[in-house]
């Protein structure tokens, strides 16, 4: 699902440089779960924006769910983010929308008849326990309900990998343990988790394979 | 998808509020400037061509030919070319009507020894050369004939008003384009503030894979809905003053331009007119550019 290999990325140049990712290779197979850890500015946000085009690499090669990253031009970035399903810190809901709209919001862009939309986005709804919350705003959301909210929203259009940068960094212990498994029930419907924290004591809870990135390089692949 | 564009395009032009109704107005202050001097520039075309079509050229012959002569003279004339007809007036028939316009004091003109009025020919030029190029060469072409002593008329009055309507023009178009830019710089300014006001939903429209053409459409439509808008507003501020200022002028049109009537601009033109409206709004759409994520 995931491939890179070599890959550097450096911002700036001259005094300013600064080397956020220093040659970095590894695989992800379809179907795994896989934690990106490593304390904040190791690199973690940087190797999943190259993983979604929103960056190119410095060097190196990158495959993501079939497409080769490094080559793809602009106009193809779309489609490869149609097949990634993205989670964010803060949960990126649009505030002058509900929790229903935000979720269709995706499909609407995306154009899914429009008799697809209601029952999809409730589908999403349901599966991150929020179908009784759908006609609420998110100012008036929990932190917690607000990341359960943005989860649906990226799986909504049934993605086959699902990239979470830092989805539990806002919240407390009680309300991250229930994102966590929110993300394992997802990754066991199929979806292939890469799940960035720098919560260091979250890490051997999920018992699953574990990246550790330091000063942009990789320092650790086990698990 | 279609839908989704529209709904996206109509949100974005009420967000756009007070900037979005000052692009709405700047456009129609265009448009309405360049209709303005398109329905002037229109009628004094009709009244050019109206006069074009009575332009007449006096030829006026050394001697005046005897009878059998005749003939021949007129037919050396019609030979020049561009002539559409030919009328003969002899040196008695432009005495007669000397005397019919001097009405009661005709008199005067038999106190005259002789006769002093040349024989002339009134020629009417084709149509396809009463154009004041047209025109001057003719009188040229009829002046090297050994016949001719003086040659008269033509078109310098029309030629004139010919002028007057270009410079009209050449000023209504830069009125109107530098109204029109300024119009889409505001339309520019318009979109770039809802952009920056849709930029969470743009950066979840890019994080979620929708193509730049699903992003770019409903700003495209946000434009040309502001001008569409406007340009409506132009008609229907052309159609006013015009319906105030015709009843004013057209008493005045046949002593002064020769025009019966003052024609308004038709369906195409106003379609046209419309059109431009869409597309200064559209060009400002396009033009907006807001910071957004990759």
């Amino acid at each position: 699902m995931i491939r890179l290999q070599h890959v550097s990325k450096v911002f700036g140049a001259g005094p300013s440089r600064v080397a956020a990712l220093n040659s970095v290779s590894f695989s992800i197979a379809k179907g795994e779960f896989v934690v990106l850890s490593g304390a904040s500015g190791a690199g973690k946000t940087t190797l999943l924006r190259l993983l979604y085009g929103a960056e190119p690499p410095s060097e190196g090669d990158i495959e993501v769910a079939g497409f080769d990253v490094t080559e793809l031009r602009r106009s193809e970035i779309p489609r490869l983010r149609r097949s990634i399903g993205i989670v964010f810190q803060d949960s990126k809901l649009l505030a002058g929308r509900t929790v229903f709209e935000n979720v269709a919001f995706v499909l609407r862009v995306l154009g899914t008849p429009r008799r697809d939309i209601t029952p999809k986005a409730f589908a999403a709804l349901k599966a991150v326990g929020l179908s009784a919350r759908a006609q609420a705003y998110p100012n008036q959301l929990s932190q917690g309900e607000a990341q359960r909210a943005s989860l649906a929203r990226a799986i909504v259009k049934s993605p086959g990998l699902l990239l979470a940068d830092e989805p539990t960094g806002n919240l407390d212990e009680e309300m991250a343990a229930e994102i966590l498994g929110l993300v394992k029930d997802i990754w066991s419907r199929g979806t292939t988790v890469l799940f960035a924290t720098h919560q260091a004591r979250l890490v051997p809870q999920l018992k699953r394979r574990t990246l550790r990135l330091e000063g942009g390089r990789l320092v650790k692949d086990e698990g | 998808m279609l839908s989704f564009i529209f709904n996206e395009a109509m949100r974005d032009l009420r967000r756009a509020g007070r900037v979005g109704v000052s692009a709405i107005l700047l456009i129609a202050l265009s448009l309405t400037a360049l209709g303005g001097f398109w329905l002037l520039s229109l009628n004094l075309g009709r009244a050019i061509d109206q006069w074009g079509d009575r332009v007449r050229v006096i030829v006026y012959l050394k001697e005046e030919p005897p009878a059998a002569k005749l003939e021949e003279v007129m037919q050396r004339i019609e030979t020049v070319g561009g002539i559409q007809r030919l009328r003969y007036v002899s040196k008695a028939e432009a005495l007669r009507a000397l005397k019919r316009s001097l009405g009661s004091q005709a008199d005067v003109a038999d106190q005259l020894p002789r006769n002093p009025l040349p024989a002339s020919v009134e020629v009417t030029p084709d149509a396809a050369i009463a154009t004041p190029e047209g025109t001057r060469a003719l009188v040229a072409r009829l002046v090297a004939l050994n016949e001719v002593e003086e040659v008269q008329g033509g078109s310098q009055w029309v030629e004139g008003l010919e002028q007057f309507r270009r410079l009209f023009q050449g000023v209504g178009l830069v009125v109107g384009a530098v109204l029109a830019v300024a119009a889409i710089l505001t339309v520019t300014t318009a979109t770039t503030l809802v952009l920056h006001l849709r930029r969470d939903e743009m950066e979840i429209m890019r994080l979620v894979g929708a193509t730049e053409n699903v992003i770019r459409w409903p700003r495209l439509l946000q434009g040309m809905a502001q001008g569409l808008v406007a340009a409506i507003v132009a008609l229907a501020t052309l159609e006013i003053a015009y319906a105030l200022a015709v009843p004013r002028l057209e008493p005045l049109l046949p002593v002064t331009i020769g025009l019966e009537r003052v024609l308004f601009l038709s369906p195409l033109q106003a379609l046209a007119l419309i059109g431009a409206g869409a597309m200064l709004g559209a060009v400002g759409g396009l033009l907006a550019r807001g910071r957004v994520p990759a």
